[in-house]
């Protein structure tokens, strides 16, 4: 069996990793501004699992369990949070939700 | 030499006078007044206590009290005086009652915090003097500035806000670049000492060693810091503001002994712990002094507004104190020391009088009196003596001083040119033109406005009480000078010699 | 792992199981105890007092929880208990301690008052993580105790719910946190794919040998500070700081300003030093392994972070906004102590810890106090305050002077002695940006005084009265703020003690 070379998944979760943040930056839906910041914990994780099973090194997977626990529980607390602006703004435009300024 | 804690004491008056005073019902406030008041005498009875118990026969510093305070940065609470230090203690001393007497009317809200932060300013003034410790010494210069803010903003004029403001940042601008400085030194000495320490007789031994170049960064540390207090020339501006919006008695504490606390520091500091640099920017300084001293002068002809003229001209006076100090000779030092007295008196005493008809008819503006040399005599002899003392009249104070530093400037082989005492001799001229010249404007003449007739009374007993006690200092150090020439002769031949050798170097 | 070492472990880890247990106990006295509610509020405080406990039990020891007995390293575990995170611990513990009294008289808190339960649940779920952050020296802890201490704080920022602003606060908190610790994330994945490891001790060894491909570790770096610089909130990762401290309820600002930091800064000291300082020299100056530029790192933001921070709250008109960008600035005068990479400088940052605990939470207590009466944190509101409650007005007015810097109080101390550590290490003109700095700062420090005293009011504000308890609680802040100002030998000598970490 021919083996995929390292170099690309470590492109593709880079790539991911520029989606996620480039979403961050210019989305203004808060809930796909969370899907990207969701993007950007599994580049991390592809990154890990590649590592982890090129190394040849437990450590990594481990950590992408942990991380992945963290990811569901970040998705669970940011939807409540977004669910309580929605219900205070009745909107979850981030560029409308800006009382505080400078 | 033996403990003695009679400074400790001295410094300890006014701080647990204040405190007393927090535990006081702000309902009555004539009990707060005399309390204060009291306070006030007891410090300066126990610093009289320290002026017969002085040997001016020694150079030394007198009454050291030390106490290691800090082990890990081998900080010690330190005191001690030598006769500079000691004159401008008695000063302070000497001027806290009569400014707490004198605004006896003129402060009428929160008389408890006034008195409080007078008395708290009072300690912190003292501590400047007497501490002999570099951290002691910043710990007092910076707790000063609480309550001179509070003094200003609270019962200065209108724009007691803008000009407390400016001059709480200029001089906490200054004094933190000190501490950069103060940390540095200790740090540096703690190569040829073997340990950090802000102990400033061991600090005398290590400044000269400083490498020219840091030790020109620090010299000018440490000067910027107190060339804001004095101020020398450029940095004078924060000055009219806080001396026109403070109430009387914070301008004749500000005039009086805040500003000494500048020169003081450059006399203390300065000459002794960085001579090479301090004799090598001599010139260069002088000049800012000559600049401060006609620009004063003249500014101060053109001002509509007597405490605006009277503080101006503290700037021209505190001029001719820089350049006797970096004229570095004897008569010049002297003549310095001497003119801080003077200055502390006769400028106090100016403000003590314009404060006293500001009380009856709160205009300051010169147009507004005119011919009041008949409605109130008493006054205007007494304020015909005080301008006189401020011109330096033979026979006054301000001649000794005056004449002292020209003719020290004149000899001073620093300086190395008589330029200096022609330009600064124009400067006496000047402070007669712009004295001479308000005192007409204001006394003599017909009596234009009509609301004087009503307004003005003569100088009440209160008032005299405060202002004779001033009056006869002035006359003293005119005719006998050598009470006080006598304190300070050896002290300050001891910074001359610290700085002396280093002085030939540069001749030849 | 055997038996023993587990034992061993979980007997380093006590502070941490007590806090976990009493964590447990105020979620079942949540559930049990329907009607009243206060009982929950001393459980928490016996909680933290018995977690309080232990930490100081622990400061002579020292020691690794959970070492992963890989033979061909030495023996490094993923927790390190050393007095240098003992004192921090003990800072986080002190500061929640009076975050707990805070509540009890906060009025915001008070409006929720049936969900108190899960309000100090949260909190207790905030300094565990803080306790592991601080003691974390394996890169996965490390990322689960800022993700604990992070997914706990954004639900406080915006518990009460009561205005937008608390939601907004928390919206913002949240995806601020979220994007920083993904950066963080990604880096810990590149530094882990480089050494195959996550433990600290073990990069630090493989490090030491050159063979890494610098750019891509020096961007990992980058990253990972990222996600550390977001909990200091450094620039330029603080723009959530300001509108996170004004919108979220007074307690947890002050205590995400105090606590949070604190645990923050002790997993940057801890992350910098274990990984990269290859030894001590004789004079106490850290020598590093030569794979990244720490220092220009740190001596750039924190000039940039203080500068930032401190000209921003110039012009700031609310109270709780100015003291975040202040403590902003702050964050970056303590991290000026570690710029200096010395023993000396580390004390530093130490001692000013303590005495900005103490400063920074006393001017938010009587900020609260004085919001739960005017019902607003405008500085404007403060007209004449001086005279109407002197008290409260005198005590803000100190601890803003302490937090300025002026002797006799606190504050200079701190300041002091970061002056000394960095003229020490010859970074003069470092210092004399700090004093620049300062300077600044005075003059938004000295408006509130100004508003307080010098202002007259347009109309006549009410007196405030404390209650006792408040009253008692300003002056725990207060005394020590003076104390420690003039005789601060003893926080010194303890500091001192308190700069071993383990390893090193």
């Amino acid at each position: 069996m021919t083996s995929i070379p390292m170099e690309y998944y470590l492109v593709l979760s880079g790539f991911m990793f520029s989606v996620g943040i480039v979403g961050v930056l210019i989305r203004r839906n808060a809930i796909v501004v969370f899907m990207s910041i969701e993007l950007m914990l599994n580049s991390a994780n592809l990154t890990l699992v590649t590592f982890s099973s090129y190394l040849g090194n437990v450590t990594g997977q481990v950590f992408v369990f942990f991380v992945m626990t963290v990811a569901a529980a970040e998705a669970a607390v940011g939807l409540a949070i977004i669910i309580a602006i929605f219900r205070n703004k009745l909107t979850v435009d981030i560029d409308k939700i800006n009382i505080f300024k400078w | 030499m033996e403990q003695n804690h009679l400074l400790t004491y001295l410094l300890l008056t006014p701080i647990a006078g204040s405190l007393l005073i927090l535990f006081l019902k702000e309902e009555n406030p004539k009990l707060i007044r005399w309390l204060g008041f009291l306070i006030s005498i007891a410090a300066f009875i126990i610093s009289l206590f320290v002026y017969f118990g002085f040997d001016a026969s020694a150079a030394d510093f007198q009454f050291q009290d030390k106490i290691l305070w800090i082990k890990s940065l081998n900080v010690s609470y330190f005191v001690g005086v030598d006769g500079i230090s000691l004159l401008l203690i008695l000063l302070t001393t000497f001027l806290t009652p009569l400014t707490l007497l004198s605004s006896w009317k003129a402060i009428e809200k929160k008389v408890k915090m006034f008195t409080f932060m007078m008395l708290f300013l009072e300690t912190g003034m003292i501590g400047v003097f007497m501490s002999l410790d570099m951290f002691l010494f910043y710990i007092f210069w910076e707790a000063m500035l609480i309550p001179m803010y509070f003094i200003i903003g609270i019962w200065g004029g209108e724009q007691r806000i803008y000009a407390s403001v400016k001059f709480f940042i200029y001089t906490m601008f200054g004094s933190l670049l000190m501490l950069v400085a103060i940390i540095w030194l200790a740090v540096y000495a703690s190569g040829p000492l073997g340990s950090f320490t802000t102990n400033l007789l061991d600090l005398y031994k290590v400044g000269p060693s400083v490498p020219r170049e840091i030790q020109s960064w620090m010299f000018f540390a440490f000067l910027l810091s107190f060339a804001i207090k004095v101020p020398i020339f450029p940095l004078h501006t924060w000055l009219p503001d806080a001396h026109v919006q403070a109430p009387t008695a914070g301008s004749v504490i500000l005039a009086g002994v805040l500003l000494k606390m500048g020169t003081y520091g450059i006399l203390r500091f300065c000459l002794p712990l960085f001579p090479q640099s301090a004799v090598y920017y001599a010139p260069f300084i002088s000049m800012l002094a000559i600049v401060g001293i006609i620009y004063g002068a003249l500014v101060a002809m053109v001002q509509p507004d007597m405490k605006k003229l009277v503080a101006y001209s503290s700037v021209a006076h505190l001029g001719f104190v820089v350049l006797g100090i970096f004229a570095m000779t004897e008569e010049a030092v002297q003549g310095a020391v001497i003119q801080m007295i003077n200055h502390g008196l006769s400028t106090g005493a100016l403000f003590l009088l314009v404060g006293v008809i500001y009380e009856r008819t709160h205009s300051r503006e010169i147009a507004y009196y005119g011919g009041i040399a008949k409605l109130i005599p008493v006054y205007c002899a007494v304020l015909m003596i005080t301008s006189l003392s401020s011109i330096g009249l033979p026979g006054l104070n301000g001649f000794i001083g005056e004449f002292l530093i020209l003719l020290g400037s004149f000899k001073s082989s620093v300086l190395n040119s008589w330029w200096f005492t022609v330009f600064a001799a124009s400067g006496v001229i000047f402070a007669a033109v712009y004295l001479l010249w308000m005192y007409q404007r204001v006394v003599f003449g017909t009596v234009k406005n009509p609301e004087l007739q009503n307004k003005l009374t003569d100088m009440t007993a209160r008032e005299l009480i405060v202002i004779v006690p001033i009056l006869i200092f002035i006359v003293w150090i005119g005719i006998y000078p050598s009470t006080f020439l006598d304190m300070t002769r050896l002290s300050t031949e001891k910074i001359l010699r610290s700085v002396g050798s280093f002085t030939l170097s540069l001749v030849k | 792992m055997e038996l023993s070492n587990l034992s061993h472990s979980l007997n380093l880890l006590l502070p941490e199981l007590t806090l976990s247990i009493a964590l447990l106990v105020l979620v079942l006295f949540d559930l049990i105890f329907h009607h009243d509610k206060k009982i929950i509020s001393y459980v928490a405080l016996i909680g933290l007092l018995a977690t309080g406990f232990f930490v100081i039990n622990q400061f002579s020891l020292s020691g690794f929880a959970f070492s992963t007995g890989n033979e061909s390293y030495r023996n490094f575990g993923m927790i390190t208990i050393d007095s240098f995170g003992s004192f921090f611990k003990l800072i986080v513990i002190v500061a929640s301690v009076i975050i707990v009294f805070f509540s009890l008289s906060s009025d915001e808190i008070k409006k929720t008052s049936e969900r108190i339960g899960e309000y100090y649940a949260l909190i207790f779920g905030m300094i565990l993580g803080m306790l592991f952050m601080i003691s974390a020296t394996d890169l996965i802890l490390i990322y689960l105790s800022v993700e604990l201490l992070s997914l706990s704080s954004y639900v406080l920022a915006g518990f009460t719910k009561l205005r937008e602003r608390n939601s907004e606060a928390s919206l913002k908190y949240m995806i601020y946190g979220s994007v920083s610790s993904g950066l963080m994330l990604f880096g810990i994945s590149l530094v882990y794919g480089m050494t195959g490891t996550t433990n600290l001790y073990m990069i630090n060894s493989l490090i030491q040998i050159p063979h890494l491909n610098l750019f891509t570790f020096s961007f990992a770096m980058i990253l990972i500070f990222a996600g550390i610089g977001y909990k200091i909130s450094s620039a330029p990762f603080h723009f959530w700081t300001p509108d996170v401290y004004e919108g979220a309820p007074i307690t947890i600002t002050a205590f995400l300003s105090v606590a949070s930091k604190a645990a923050g800064f002790a997993l940057l000291i801890r992350f910098v030093k274990i990984t990269f300082v290859s030894y001590i020299d004789t004079s106490g100056f850290w020598q590093l392994i030569h794979v990244f530029d720490w220092k220009t790192l740190i001596v750039v933001i924190s000039i940039f972070t203080m500068t930032l921070g401190n000209f921003s709250a110039l012009w700031q008109d609310n109270l709780k906004r100015m003291l975040a960008y202040s403590s902003i600035a702050h964050a970056g005068y303590i991290m000026l102590g570690l710029a200096v990479l010395s023993n000396q400088g580390l004390t530093a940052m130490l001692i000013y810890f303590a005495v900005y605990l103490l400063m920074n939470l006393g001017a938010f207590l009587v900020v609260m106090l004085i919001a739960n009466k005017i019902n607003s944190e405008e500085i404007d509101d403060y007209d004449g305050l001086g005279y109407s409650s002197p008290f409260l007005a005198a005590s803000l007015a100190i601890f803003l002077i302490s937090l300025t810097g002026l002797p006799p109080t606190a504050g200079f101390i701190g300041k002091l002695y970061l002056f000394v550590a960095l003229v020490d290490a010859n970074m003069i003109g470092l210092a004399v940006v700090a004093l620049l700095n300062t300077v600044v700062s005075l003059y938004y420090y000295v408006r509130v005084l100004k508003h307080m005293y010098l202002t007259k009011p347009e109309t006549a504000i009410p007196e405030i009265k404390t209650s006792k308890p408040n009253t008692i609680l300003v002056l725990v802040l207060l005394i020590p703020i003076f104390i420690f100002g003039i005789y601060f030998t003893p926080l010194v000598d303890l500091a001192k003690g308190c700069i071993t970490i383990l390893g090193l």
